[in-house]
């Protein structure tokens, strides 16, 4: 048994991560203090250093990435915000190192539940973005984003988020790999042009505007390869490991579903028990777990929910004043289904904030508006904020 | 355990002009403007630190006007850094060079590691990554080019830019009739008073390659962090003939402006010290920047200097002097 900070720094030991850079911050710090141990007892070769802030900490990995150093990092909530100026030199210098994230919510009001906005808030920054809901999967996530990030045709920086608390710190059984397995699975980390003194490069300079549209553009292609690359890592990552995992969305009792829960991070355990529930009392539900947020899986969520009648978005993640009046993911996801024929009713429901509990009896009041909207054919409301 | 031995470098002190290497590792083809202090300056630490070096190049006129793509004008490894987090760009750098030597990946000399960022980049922006640098012990030497001001982004005022300057930031006025009301931070006491990992700091300018090079020599051959402070005119910044720019160095020393030292394990010692000082007027004159200040503006630099200067050959007293055999 284990919490997900321990999984953390247990997978980024597996991965045997070389420099690694910690700033105190609950409640990812865990993870930290974990690697500080194994570090200090000589279970791992590698540099710890104490950056002096987030965005230190973002700028060391990047250096040490860019020397050709496996790197790790993490935070949480304003310490993810605090960083904010790096993310996209990271993306863009093509640097794979690692952050993972304990969600918590962003200031005010002083808080340490978990709320998804901290690491939401990078998302258009280049990176790879992905969520757990168990510790196991934390573990299982770090050594398949590094595997993925460090891909040649890849090359970017990964997040591993879980949520603070609900995963971050509650134990749960978790297996970890064997040197062979992991060895099989994830290469060293092979750099294309690290700073050298043999080789001279330079990384970095200046373009001229015209340049910028072609370098963008290479960009976004790389993250149209990546949900190959994704494939194939989480095929291996089952052949290797014997843990399988759909590669971008969890469908749990989906297939003949009229009505689903759209969801991603610790409350889906919540979600699929109240799926159960359901089924038992007649109600056709199902639940589409987000694994990916960037690259976003268009399509296959397209596939996935598509029949589906009625889908509430559970959002765990704010966005003031946006299309859809509550939360993040609704937009993205009603832009998904656009381009289909039949496409279901999609509304949201604000959940989870500050880190509060959503609730089976909450799940049961979100299938009734779901199923209300089934039999009325339309929805007039694109946000419920639940228990309020 | 012994200590493992990650074969820092060694560089032998530059005896006389004869002796400089020839081999440049900052070369033409960058966009400075003519008779850039900077540049020169860039060239210099280049020449002196050799072909085993990589640089670090936070954001500021040695970036913007030196590094284009496909085009860059350093012949040995370079990284963009931003303004702000140099310091900890070069930290991960060399962690990154010392578990490769560690693990056998990386066999030779280990590399001289050089933060060149301008005022702002060290002592404004970019201060607590350079302090966090410089207090974790990493085996870097950060130089700050002073050619004080933000110069990239179009002259603004920075922590160094002296008092009376005209900035886009400070412009004179009928309210503000000196341009800029503050006095500098002193750049060298930031380093030395508050970081006991740091057993060599010095400053020297553009106009004195010798010393320089000999500096930056000295500095790369310590087993910790190092820093320089150098003075880098700039004809643009602060508007005198850009053919004067080594003239503009070297009047900023016989005028008290710009003191040159070294301070090796809790010892000064200045060199260049003038046998008498010229008045500060003399070096404010060329400077188009100082053209709009009054006497009685001129008589609060000269104060300010006179101050300064009874600190030369004397020891400056530092907060915390750290024994060096102690430590190491
Ligand atoms: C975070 C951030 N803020 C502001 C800037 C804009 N900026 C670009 S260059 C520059 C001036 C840098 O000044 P300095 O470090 O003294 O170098 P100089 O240009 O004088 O050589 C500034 C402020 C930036 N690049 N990044
Ligand atoms: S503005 Fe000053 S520092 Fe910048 S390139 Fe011109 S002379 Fe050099
Ligand atoms: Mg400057």
């Amino acid at each position: 048994m284990m919490t997900g900070c321990r999984a953390a720094a247990e997978g980024a030991k597996s991965a045997e991560v070389e420099v690694i850079c910690s700033f105190p911050i609950r409640p990812y710090t865990a993870i930290m203090m974990e690697l500080a141990k194994m570090v200090a007892n000589g279970e791992l070769n590698a540099e710890f250093i104490h950056g002096e802030g987030e965005h230190a900490q973002l700028s060391v990995v990047l250096g040490a990435s860019a020397a050709g150093a496996r790197a790790y990092t993490g935070s949480s909530g304003v310490g993810v915000t605090y960083a904010m100026e790096i993310y996209s030199p990271m993306a863009g210098g093509r640097y794979p190192a690692q952050m993972s994230i304990a969600d918590r919510t962003l200031d005010p009001p002083g808080d340490f539940g978990s709320e998804h906005t901290d690491a939401m808030s990078t998302r258009d920054q280049g990176w790879l973005l992905g969520w757990a809901c168990s510790p196991q999967e934390v573990y299982d996530n770090t050594l398949m984003s590094y595997r993925i990030g460090e891909d040649h045709r890849v090359m970017l920086p990964q997040m591993v988020c879980q949520d603070g608390y609900f995963i971050s710190h509650i134990p749960d059984k978790v297996t970890l790999g064997e040197t062979s397995q992991v060895k099989e699975f994830l290469p060293p980390y092979r750099p294309i042009s690290p700073l050298s003194l043999t080789n001279p490069v330079s990384h970095g300079p200046q373009i001229r505007p015209d340049q910028g549209a072609p370098m963008d553009a290479m960009r976004a292609q790389t993250f149209l390869a990546i949900p190959k690359v994704i494939e194939e890592a989480t095929a291996d990552f089952a052949r290797i490991f014997g843990r399988k995992y759909d590669p971008f969305v969890e469908q749990y009792r989906l297939a003949d579903a009229d009505i689903a829960f759209f969801i991603m991070g610790a409350h889906s355990n919540t979600a699929r028990a109240a799926v159960d529930k359901l089924r038992k009392e007649g109600v056709k539900a199902g639940m589409a777990r987000l694994r990916w947020v960037r690259p976003w899986p268009t399509h296959q969520l397209a596939e996935a929910l598509g029949h589906v009648k009625a889908v509430g978005v559970v959002e765990t993640s704010t966005s003031y004043g946006g299309a859809m009046r509550g939360g993040n993911l609704i937009h993205e996801l009603r832009a998904s289904l656009y381009d289909l024929d039949d496409r279901p009713l999609v509304t949201s429901f604000m959940g989870g904030l500050g880190g509060e509990t959503i609730w089976p009896a909450d799940f049961d009041y979100m299938a009734g508006v779901l199923s209300k909207m089934v039999k009325e054919k339309r929805t007039d409301r694109y946000v419920y904020w639940l228990g309020m | 355990m012994p200590a493992f031995d990650y074969n820092f470098q060694k560089l032998e002190p530059i005896k006389s002009f004869k002796a400089v290497p020839e081999a440049e590792q900052y070369l033409p083809g960058h966009r400075t403007c003519a008779g850039c202090g900077p540049a020169l300056n860039y060239r210099l630490v280049a020449k002196a630190a050799g072909k085993d070096t990589i640089f670090i190049g936070p954001t500021g006129c040695m970036y913007v006007a030196n590094a284009s793509y496909l085009c860059t004008p350093y012949a040995v490894s370079w990284i963009h850094a931003q303004i702000t987090n140099a310091g900890a760009v070069a930290s991960g750098i060399e962690a990154a060079f010392k578990i490769a030597a560690r693990k056998g990946r990386h066999t030779g000399p280990f590399p001289n590691i050089i933060v060149m960022a301008g005022d702002g980049g060290s002592v404004d922006i970019g201060l607590q990554a350079m302090s966090g640098m410089m207090y974790r012990n990493h085996k870097v030497l950060f130089i700050c080019y002073d050619n004080e001001s933000y110069a990239n982004t179009g002259i603004q005022t920075s922590p160094t830019t002296p008092y009376g300057a005209a900035t886009t930031f400070t412009p004179p006025g009928k309210e503000i009739p000196e341009g800029k009301t503050l006095f500098p931070k002193n750049v060298p006491q930031l380093v030395i008073g508050g970081h006991p990992a740091v057993k060599y700091v010095a400053t020297t300018t553009i106009a004195h390659p010798l010393d320089l090079m000999n500096k930056v020599r000295k500095a790369l051959s310590k087993p910790g962090p190092t820093f320089l402070h150098i003075l880098c005119p700039c004809p643009k910044g602060w508007l005198f003939d850009e053919k004067l720019t080594p003239d503009m160095a070297k009047l900023a020393v016989e005028t008290g402006m710009w003191s040159n030292y070294e301070w090796e394990d809790g010892v000064y010692k200045y060199t260049n010290v003038p046998k008498k000082y010229l008045p500060v007027g003399d070096y404010m004159k060329p400077q188009g920047r100082f053209a709009h200040l009054k006497p009685e503006h001129i008589a609060k630099m000269q104060a300010f200097v006179d101050e300064k200067i009874k600190q030369v050959q004397r020891p400056i007293p530092v907060a915390a002097a750290v024994p060096v055999k102690k430590l190491a």
